[in-house]
């Protein structure tokens, strides 16, 4: 036997090795889980262990969605359709992009890989930033959540805010953006050249549904395994965060005007929570916090967090994320303020 | 790193996920992913449980054929990195990560969240009658049955005080109507809650289980005054706030909409001179009397006189807001 079969031979190994490793788990967990020394684990570990493996659960499929809908796109759909389709002023497609967010129901998990791919087919980078950060909000079931969580009031300030601002600021921060970084190239993966556009163009008119299929499933794999490595870190934070920190010492560092609303974005930030979910979790503060820094959380939160910032940087270069974080954060609080100054107040006067 | 063997890759791939799906599916069965999932997201779980069995199963296959480097070789253009990067340290620990939460899964007990999350959350007594944005906004509206409008009318700036304090109601105020399974526009709402309450006085003992759950806490703090005096059963996990006395107790839920990340923690107050034998986290059974009362100066439900009996916990012991 040479050294490579010998290698092989090795590698082969390693993988039964898993594999059996996980059905020994799989029959046995039961009578693992009730050994003494697992038994006396302290509870505060058990909590990081269970909202760990929620975040992650909860997450899976729709992460799963995403990296689908992505390789869909890769396959489907042609540079040169985005293109016909984009306005050809770079401001003037901000609006329409926002629109387009709000019809694609795709929450914070699943809406990365699909903006990472759409501005890898050519879609300008600022376009794509107003999808990724409309889109966790600006959808039916993040609505109706929000409109439930918040006593059923088609009028109430923190549905109506939430979506308005949605709108408005995922518009100002793709403006921001471009007048940064323009149409220069920010993503991680290495730039297609013509060479390869060509290459594509070949490929892609590869005849049968089943290879298609194949493909579909390959690239969706390949992005689970890119992005999902940064999913499960960031769950794994954010669990320890939603475990270790006290809610209590929130309140008292946050009971001022200003300081309540950047307490509960970053705390939207480390929470890490679903926007489907999060609207109950920002009614269940109510008591606490001002009517303002609880739409700072529910419109934070979904544009950006934990889990999400793993993920952007598993796309985009750092200087890039780094800028979007800070003007997201910027744009909000101050959409937040303003709103708070002027809006707020005369609420009832206009519902 | 000069060749990467991509077969090799595409094996342990797929062993992992076919090990996410082993972990979806044992939790499935074992019915344990309730202490991680609302049951209302299953079809999701069982999506994802699918789809990672055929992306398992597809990823090992992929991994025999000898050229599986055909298609997705370097001068695939699809955009991103097919190949895990880094060294073989690196590669390690990348797959660390993934395997992380499938050994998690199997080795450590599946057990709800206990006491100590329940204080770093924070207790929701009631309903959440504490007036929170929506309460102290609709605080004038119960008894009046004026609407929002006509409350901010009458006293704009006060109105708005509550509103942004979110404080200021007094205890009369606080008769609310806010909840989380909140379906219908406000009077639908409240017409519920009324007919609930009607309905209740007339049963002997009110009965609290999972299904009622959160109803009943609501359907107590708007209507208190319909219930003082009568019996109540309801089963939860034993809590303390810190500046409890040997009497005092509570009955506590942990209220789940989606994932356990987001719970929120609801309790009823007990008094009962058997409530200093019981330890935290405990799931007792509390059969009492309904009695009006204070704490932190909000007006309360609390069960009196109560007979404490520890049980089981029970089968779902979360509860979740119902979308009637």
């Amino acid at each position: 036997m040479n050294p490579k079969q010998a290698r092989s031979w090795g590698k082969d190994l390693i993988g039964m090795g898993l594999l059996l490793l996980f059905l020994f788990l799989f029959l046995f967990s039961d009578q693992l889980s009730n050994t003494q020394y697992i038994q006396d684990l302290p509870s505060a570990w058990v909590n990081v262990n269970t909202i760990f493996l929620s975040i992650v659960l909860e997450a899976i499929p729709f992460i799963l969605l995403g990296v689908f809908v992505s390789a869909l796109i890769q396959i489907y759909v042609s540079e040169e359709t985005i293109k016909r389709y984009l306005p050809k002023n770079a401001l003037g497609a901000l609006f329409p992009a926002a629109i387009l967010g709000a019809i694609f129901p795709l929450c914070e998990c699943a809406i990365v890989p699909v903006v990472a791919r759409l501005v890898k087919k050519g879609m300008p980078l600022h376009v794509g930033v107003v999808f990724l950060v409309a889109a966790p909000i600006l959808n039916p079931i993040v609505f109706m959540s929000t409109f439930f969580a918040f006593g059923s009031d088609w009028t109430h300030p923190v549905l109506l805010s939430r979506m308005g601002l949605a709108f408005i600021l995922s518009i100002i921060i793709g403006g921001a953006l471009y007048f940064i970084f323009k149409n220069s190239y920010q993503l991680r993966a290495k730039q297609q050249d013509i060479h390869e556009h060509h290459h594509h163009q070949t490929h892609s008119k590869k005849p049968g549904i089943l290879n298609r299929v194949k493909e579909t499933v390959y690239h969706a794999v390949d992005e689970f395994f890119l992005m999902g490595k940064y999913l499960i870190l960031g769950a794994l934070i954010a669990a320890l965060f939603q475990t270790f920190l006290d809610r209590q010492v929130l309140q008292t560092i946050g009971s001022g005007e200003y300081s309540s609303v950047l307490v509960m974005m970053g705390f939207a930030y480390l929470l890490s929570l679903c926007s489907e979910a999060d609207a109950f979790v920002a009614a269940s503060f109510g008591q606490n916090f001002t009517t303002a820094s609880l739409i700072g959380f529910l419109v934070y939160g979904p544009m950006l967090d934990l889990k999400n910032t793993f993920m952007l940087f598993a796309y985009f270069r750092a200087k890039f994320v780094i800028a979007f974080m800070i003007i997201v954060t910027i744009v909000v609080f101050t959409a937040i303020i303003l709103l708070n100054q002027f809006v707020l107040p005369n609420w009832y006067q206009w519902f | 790193m000069k060749h990467y063997d991509s077969s090799f890759h595409a094996f342990i791939q797929g062993i992992i996920l076919i090990g996410f799906a082993l972990l979806m599916l044992w939790l499935t069965i074992s019915g344990n992913i309730i202490y991680y999932i609302a049951p209302k997201m299953m079809p999701f779980v069982y999506f994802g449980l699918v789809t990672f069995f055929i992306l398992g199963t597809v990823q090992i296959f992929r991994s025999t054929k000898k050229e599986a480097n055909h298609e997705h070789g370097p001068s695939c253009s699809c955009g991103h990195d097919h190949q895990i990067p880094g060294p073989p340290l690196v590669k390690l620990a990348i797959y660390s990560v993934f395997i992380l939460p499938v050994l998690l899964g199997f080795v450590l007990p599946d057990r709800s969240l206990d006491s100590s999350a329940a204080q770093n959350r924070g207790i929701t007594y009631g309903s959440g009658n504490a007036p929170s944005v929506t309460q102290s906004a609709s605080a004038a509206e119960t008894e009046t049955k004026s609407n929002r409008a006509e409350a901010y009318l009458d006293d704009p700036e006060g109105y708005m005080e509550q509103l942004e304090n979110g404080e200021g109601a007094d205890t009369e105020d606080l008769e609310e109507h806010y909840t989380i399974e909140d379906f219908y526009d406000q009077e639908g709402f409240d017409q519920y809650y009324k007919e609930l309450a009607n309905k209740l006085e007339h049963q002997d003992v009110i009965t609290v289980t999972e299904d009622n759950y959160l109803d009943i806490m609501t359907v107590m703090d708007v209507h208190l005054d319909q219930f003082i005096g009568k019996d109540i059963e309801i089963v939860g996990f034993a809590y303390r706030e810190p500046d409890f006395e040997d009497h005092e107790l509570v009955a506590a839920r942990f209220s789940m909409t989606c994932c356990t990340a987001d719970a929120g923690v609801y309790g009823t107050l007990i008094q009962s001179d058997e409530a200093k034998d019981i330890e935290e986290d405990t799931w007792i059974h509390a059969y009492g009397t309904i009695e009006a009362s204070e704490y932190n100066g909000y007006r309360l439900p609390v069960i009196t006189d109560a007979i404490l009996n520890e049980v089981d916990e029970p089968e779902s012991p979360y509860v979740y807001p119902s979308f009637r």
